[in-house]
């Protein structure tokens, strides 16, 4: 089994796992929950008391960090939910292919190519103006659950 | 004085009066003498006057309608061979549609409703949200005797929910969801893989059959296909827990049209049976029972046992002749409402009639 192992490819850093249980009753907002197997901000936590409907509940109103849709849950607040690991990592930006994928230059001095140009208008308004502009950008990637979107963008350039 | 005025005010003030020997019951109470008779002291409620006498009057209907069969009738002249034969009319007897509110089964009624349907004493029921649940959570944990002055947020802190003067733990209520939720997911997934449509009365019907439980009136209406009808069937914890069932499993649906077709259909293919209402309470099933029997112009028997008012025009309070002005009951049906709480008059009622009658119920 252990020789299965080297050969296993994962594209989160952190370990196999990609979401780690916790008590429901224990999620805060501003924290993070897997919803309908999305990975969600949560935005409104709220509990109800053990009472005629059964046992004390928690009602989440998530926002999925890569779609912005607003998902909700309600779970009793002892049962275990899923918190997915989110990571955030900066990279430079090297280039935009014209099919609308994005060259960045990692750590090690590898590049990663696999990525797209970001759905939010704002966001894709700024990168593309910014590197036609020839400016230094270093963009976000968040990464979860095995998606990884950028998120925000730095400019590192000369004044 | 004056001759002719002394008589003209002896004839005011003593009026002849009509003699009523004969036409009516005289006003006369129960005898301790005789001893501690339950029988004859029931008995005599229908002389001691008030609501006595009214209940004493519902016990006359309901053992004229549960006595009634088809062969008391003439032979109508549009009726079919089968119709004709008389040992079929002999066992043609009347529909009887039994309603009742939550409170109900909260309290001690649940049992005298449960030795109802455990013998087929009637034929189709209907009831609020917490008259199916309060009757499934009793076979999980029961309910206690309390106080109606317990102070309410004391009770909360305790986890201790008052109905009237019961109590409910929470704990039971915890108990219901655990036993509850599978049977949900179960049931999607029948409606997923077999195409099952359920409603509220199907969704009854299996509840009383996971349950298993003797002590249960939902048990054993489903042994005995009594149909179960509770259009509202989301309010109450019940719905609570269809609202959190969507959240974890969704998709459960209910349909309420195909019950409401079946409710209706009990009362306008009732005939030639004779249909009667024992309505105990008011609110959604008083009106919901009535209702049904209206599409077949009116039921022949009515018997409410409720302590609503008329003087606020609402339809608890409304008296069965207000009914009469709807065609939810016949002109000519025999009716009395007994102002009384229904957990003193109903299993006094029950044993004046019903209990008494067992043996025409052996299956």
């Amino acid at each position: 089994m252990s020789d299965e192992e080297h050969h296993f490819e994962s594209k989160a850093d952190a370990g196999a796992s990609k979401t780690y249980p916790q008590q429901a009753g224990t999620i805060r907002k501003n924290g993070y929950i897997v919803i309908k197997n999305r990975p969600c901000k949560v935005v409104e936590v709220s509990t109800s008391k053990t009472g005629k409907h059964g046992h004390a509940k928690c009602h989440f109103v998530g926002i999925d960090i890569f779609t912005g849709k607003k998902l909700e849950d309600i779970v009793p607040s002892s049962h275990n939910c899923d918190v997915p690991h989110v990571n955030r990592t900066d990279y430079q930006l090297i280039d935009i292919s014209e099919d609308g994928f994005v060259s960045l230059l990692t750590d090690s001095g590898d590049t990663k190519d696999d990525l797209r140009l970001p759905t939010d208008d704002n966001l894709l308004k700024q990168i593309k103006d910014g590197f036609a502009g020839g400016k230094d950008l270093v963009v976000s990637v968040m990464s979860a659950m095995g998606e990884e979107q950028i998120c925000a963008l730095k400019d590192i350039g000369p004044k | 004085m004056d001759d002719k005025l002394v008589n003209s005010v002896r004839s005011t003030v003593f009026k002849d009066s009509d003699s009523l020997e004969g036409t009516c019951t005289r006003i006369e109470g129960y005898d301790f003498n005789q001893g501690v008779n339950y029988s004859r002291l029931l008995k005599s409620m229908l002389s001691t006057g008030f609501q006595a006498s009214n209940f004493g009057e519902a016990v006359e209907i309901v053992n004229e309608m549960l006595d009634w069969r088809l062969s008391d009738e003439p032979i109508a002249e549009d009726s079919s061979e089968e119709e004709k034969d008389p040992t079929y009319r002999e066992s043609v007897r009347s529909k009887v549609f039994l309603g009742f509110t939550s409170n109900l089964i909260s309290s001690g009624v649940r049992d005298t409703g449960r030795y109802l349907t455990e013998h087929h004493m009637v034929d189709v029921i209907v009831t609020t949200t917490g008259g199916i649940e309060e009757d499934l959570i009793k076979c999980l944990a029961p309910t206690y005797k309390g106080d109606f002055s317990l102070p309410g947020a004391q009770l909360r802190s305790r986890g201790l929910n008052r109905i009237g003067n019961l109590l409910v733990p929470n704990d039971n209520y915890c108990k219901f969801e655990d036993w509850i939720i599978p049977i949900f997911d179960q049931m999607l997934k029948e409606q997923h893989e077999e195409n099952v449509l359920w409603t509220p009365s199907k969704l009854i019907a299996r509840l009383g059959r996971e349950i298993n439980n003797g002590n249960s009136y939902l048990y054993w209406a489903y042994k005995n296909n009594i149909p179960v009808f509770c259009p509202g069937l989301t309010d109450g914890s019940l719905g609570d827990m269809l609202y959190f069932h969507s959240f974890r499993n969704p998709g459960l649906i209910i349909d309420v049209v195909q019950d409401i077709r079946a409710m209706n259909g009990e009362a306008v293919h009732a005939s030639p049976r004779k249909t009667g209402m024992i309505i105990l309470g008011g609110g959604l099933p008083k009106h919901h029972i009535c209702n049904a029997n209206m599409m077949r112009n009116g039921a022949d028997y009515a018997v409410y046992i409720n302590t609503a008012q008329e003087y606020d025009g609402s339809d608890s309070g409304a008296r069965p002749d207000e009914a009469v002005s709807w065609g939810k009951i016949r002109g000519s049906a025999k009716t009395v409402k007994v102002h009384c709480d229904a957990t003193i008059a109903f299993p006094l009622l029950v044993a004046e009639t019903f209990a008494s009658r067992s043996k025409n119920f052996v299956a």
